[in-house]
């Protein structure tokens, strides 16, 4: 396996060269995640609520192909046309059959990060396919032809002005014009129209619930709704570790989601989706990808219990201060940083690295995941796979060699002193010293802790 | 590859990796942070909290003189609350032309006191499209139907329904640089009403 770029550091360099954007983007993640923390501690049960989801859906994937069965079976009475895809590829093929049959070619979608994941939009344009994102924020960046962000706010790393210039590009809004409420205005006409006209409508599906055969999808714009209502046909994509067993657990979740999310108490519309609509069709399509995999690891499958939040990305330092481009996948930031390498380890190889392993994400997590340990466990993994990038393998080995010899330690730790004290220019040049690009190195102690100590115990003991 | 066979695939692969089966938590949900006698007060505060409005009445007659100081209800509306007869839309096949609608009244079956979350379920709204691709919306609750949380909404609910959302508020999105804007893509307006038990 060849060694992985630094595209995680690259791509964050590259974001951070707009300090004033920069800085808005991490003091705005904070607010949301400031947020979500009043919601979290307007629950006295909270930390037993955590509990509870993350049991349910320990328990759910330890049945899973049980509760799928029972999904499909239950699903199938409904009338809903129940489907299974191996990887993304087969996904993408069981979607364009089914617009195939309908001889459709308008699709309106509302958020889903499987789709995402799956590369569903370009390859369904490539068929000749219009399909429009109808989340005001997931239609702003395919405007922009961009990937989401964020998983939650897809537009996070965008300034009104950004918006305000696209809007007047692509629906005519005023030139110059950046109101929030104006250009949303916008977007709500555009996208009203794109809603009467769809032949089918796709969405994600937040909780699929075993018992019923059917199906949870939460949204604050109504977007999911309003296409899946209209359009004669409704396909909702999911990965497996969606389904949960029972409809009152669903109290449990909905209590969680989007406290941890956005600070509210519920998103606006959660709809439940059980049986298709008079003289409509729906299809359910389960999607692997991966997901047996990450299941089959008993050091990763706990990151199938995630419920797509974003709380994780919100507390984390190193996200805010990289924008979710720097991840280079479809979902960014700690959680993200899990789930990719098991889909492509040498593509993602970089990511478990762009964590300071604080463990933030961990406290914030609705259902306990131990986020920040499956990272530093993917490094153990990339780094015996001959994954991990050159430099910072030789780093690591030079590491090594130096605190298993003590006489080499105290040495290193002399001169480095000395150097910084007479070189001080040299310690801070970038070109030697990466560390030292965006920062400048401390000041040298004058004596070290070791030389402190033995001193101090001299004079104690006389 | 035939459907079938990726089917059994995913399956045996589930069965070769899972975990050895873990229990449910003994209990599931928790009791409301409140006396029920506060449901009401608590639930109106959230539908305000969320965007909407609130209005305690004690008969549809108010409900009927509040929605017609405020809205112009010669603009087509649809209210499929009986006793509220001020409907003057019939929604035809083509499901397009509810587009048109300006005001929709549907009764809300359950309201949470913790989030003003209402149910609205397919036997109420008729069609499903309604409550969504109406400019304003207005619900109806009656005071007996406001529980706690969504732990105690879940066993009053009709699950076998075909479809059926909890409703917390108008549409809104903050996609726009975070900026919390009111009416994205379905109703712009909610207003509840809160009817009061009769007999009180």
């Amino acid at each position: 396996m060849e060694t992985a770029s630094l595209k995680h550091a690259e791509a964050a360099e590259a974001f951070l060269r707009d300090e004033e954007n920069a800085d808005w983007h991490n003091e705005t993640l904070w607010f949301v995640r400031s947020k979500r923390d009043r919601a979290a501690h307007s629950l006295p049960e909270w930390e037993q609520l955590r509990e509870q989801a993350s049991q349910i859906k320990t328990h759910t994937l330890s049945r899973l192909d049980d509760y799928l069965i029972q999904l499909e079976e239950n699903a199938k009475k409904n009338g809903i046309t129940v489907h299974w895809a191996a990887n993304g590829d087969e996904h993408n093929r069981i979607v364009h059959s089914i617009l195939q049959q309908h001889n459709a070619s308008k699709i309106v979608k509302s958020k889903s990060m499987l789709t995402e994941e799956c590369h569903l939009n370009p390859y369904l344009i490539e068929r000749g396919i219009e399909v429009i994102d109808t989340d005001l924020g997931e239609r702003i960046i395919q405007l922009r032809n961009e990937p989401p962000s964020h998983i939650v706010m897809p537009a996070i790393h965008l300034k009104k002005k950004h918006i305000g210039d696209l809007f007047h590009q692509h629906l005519g809004t005023e030139a110059g014009a950046e109101d929030p409420q104006y250009l949303t205005e916008a977007a709500r006409i555009h996208l009203r129209q794109k809603f009467l006209m769809a032949d089918v409508a796709i969405t994600g599906v937040n909780f699929a619930i075993a018992e019923t055969g059917g199906f949870v999808v939460c949204t604050n714009e109504g977007n999911a709704d309003l296409g899946a209502h209209l359009a004669k046909v409704h396909i909702a994509c999911m990965g497996i570790e969606k389904v949960i067993p029972k409809a009152e657990h669903l109290g449990v979740f909905l209590r969680l989601l989007t406290r941890s999310a956005t600070g509210q108490p519920i998103t606006t519309f959660s709809s439940h989706f059980r049986k298709p609509g008079p003289g409509q069709e729906m299809h359910l399509v389960l999607v692997d990808n991966g997901r047996t995999r990450q299941l089959a690891s008993p050091d990763f499958r706990n990151s199938l219990k995630c419920i797509r939040c974003g709380a994780c990305m919100n507390t984390c330092p190193v996200y805010r201060r990289s924008g979710g481009h720097s991840y280079h996948t479809a979902v960014a930031g700690p959680i993200g940083s899990i789930l990719a390498p098991n889909i492509d380890m040498k593509e993602y190889a970089d990511l478990p690295f762009a964590s300071t392993l604080c463990g933030s994400c961990s406290n914030v997590c609705p259902v306990k995941i131990d986020i920040h340990q499956q990272l530093y466990k993917w490094r153990q993994v990339l780094g015996e796979a001959g994954a991990v990038e050159s430099s910072k393998k030789m780093g690591m080995s030079g590491m090594d060699v130096l605190f298993s010899h003590p006489w080499l330690y105290r040495f290193a730790g002399r001169a480095g002193r000395w150097l910084m004290q007479k070189f001080p220019s040299l310690a801070n040049k970038p070109s030697l010293n990466p560390w030292a690009i965006h920062r400048d190195m401390p000041k040298p102690p004058a004596q070290s802790f070791r030389d402190w100590y033995a001193e101090q115990n001299k004079k104690t003991n006389g | 590859m035939a459907e079938s066979t990726t089917r059994d695939t995913i399956l045996a692969a589930i069965r070769r990796g899972k975990p050895d089966v873990q229990p449910l938590p003994a209990t599931i949900g928790f009791a409301p942070n409140m006396a029920s006698d506060q449901f009401a007060d608590t639930f109106l505060t959230m539908v305000k909290n969320n965007g909407g409005q609130a209005i305690r009445v004690t008969s549809l007659d108010e409900v009927n003189a509040f929605l017609g100081n405020e809205y112009d209800l010669t603009l087509p509306v649809l209210s499929r609350v009986s006793g509220l007869d001020i409907s003057n839309f019939t929604p035809a096949e083509d499901l397009r032309l509810l587009d048109d609608l300006h005001l929709v009244v549907l009764e809300g079956k359950v309201g949470v006191a913790e989030n003003a979350a209402i149910w609205v379920d397919e036997p109420v709204m008729g069609i499903r499209a309604l409550p969504f691709i109406t400019l304003n919306l207005a619900l109806v609750v009656s005071e007996k139907n406001i529980v706690g949380n969504m732990h105690q909404a879940y066993p009053r609910i009709d699950t076998s329904v075909g479809f059926g959302a909890f409703i917390a508020g108008p549409s809104k999105t903050a996609d726009i640089e975070q900026s919390l804007v009111i009416g994205a893509h379905g109703s712009k307006t909610l207003t509840v009403f809160l009817l009061a038990d009769a007999g009180h």
